[in-house]
């Protein structure tokens, strides 16, 4: 497999909404930059011209 | 005469650290080379690039390789990370290309490519299959009987006669034209 078809099918994946499961699992599902958050992107792109703001979570209780 | 050449096994001395991707990458976490890769894009250079080639009909998997390559020769990613943040890059180019206006092929689709089929193979071939019978027959219309690459005719492919091949092997001396000559001598 070269780059370019490695590079094609992981953008395939990645519009199917699906991430490799080990980086999941590696991150412990604390991704930031998921399928999701694109699609908000381009929701809020589409509505106002702005990107998303993630509200980061607090740790403290 | 040459003088200036590399003397046998310099390369095998040579210093190859200098190579950025030779030494550890800059960027090994996922979140952090997606931002690197989408901030690199809010360059007005690289956006004009970007837009540049959509607008060529360069699809968008060819850009994003190239960007990713670009940014593995310089250090900053491994190539399997690069990999791995190509749907978020390709992604990101998909949605500012749509918000710009341009049309843009993904370069994802496969529906282009002819599927090899038996069918199409057979057919490639020259090869029919009969239905009933099930029985293979090949088309002979294509095939050169001329030539080098040509099929042998039938008196080609005929075996030699008992006494050729017998001389051939050596176990009969073959009959020479000289030796009629000879004897009337």
């Amino acid at each position: 497999m070269t780059f370019q078809e490695a590079v094609k099918k992981s953008i395939i994946q990645f519009m199917d909404g699906k991430l490799p499961k080990n980086l999941m699992e590696m991150s412990k599902g604390e991704l930031y930059y998921t399928p999701e958050y694109f699609d908000g992107f381009e929701q809020s792109l589409e509505e106002d011209g702005e990107a998303p703001e993630i509200e980061e979570e607090d740790d403290e209780v | 005469m040459k003088f200036d050449a590399p003397i046998p096994g310099a390369n095998l001395l040579a210093d190859t650290r200098n190579y950025p991707w030779h030494r550890p990458p800059d960027l090994t976490e996922y979140d952090e080379a997606v931002d690197y890769m989408l901030e690199k894009l809010t360059q007005p250079e690289q956006t004009e690039l970007v837009y540049s080639l959509l607008d060529i009909e360069v699809s968008v998997t060819t850009v994003t390789s190239a960007l990713l390559m670009q940014a593995i020769a310089k250090g900053k990613l491994p190539i399997d990370l690069a990999i791995l943040i190509a749907g978020p890059v390709a992604r990101y180019i998909q949605i500012i290309a749509e918000s710009e206006g341009f049309k843009y092929d993904m370069g994802t689709d496969d529906s282009d490519r002819v599927k090899i089929t038996p069918t199409l193979l057979k057919q490639s071939l020259g090869i029919i299959e009969d239905e009933e019978t099930g029985q293979v027959a090949i088309l002979d219309d294509d095939i050169p009987t001329e030539g080098l690459m040509g099929r042998p005719s039938l008196e080609e492919t005929e075996a030699a006669p008992a006494d050729e091949q017998a001389a051939m092997l050596g176990m009969m001396e073959a009959p020479e034209e000289g030796d009629e000559d000879v004897q009337m001598a």
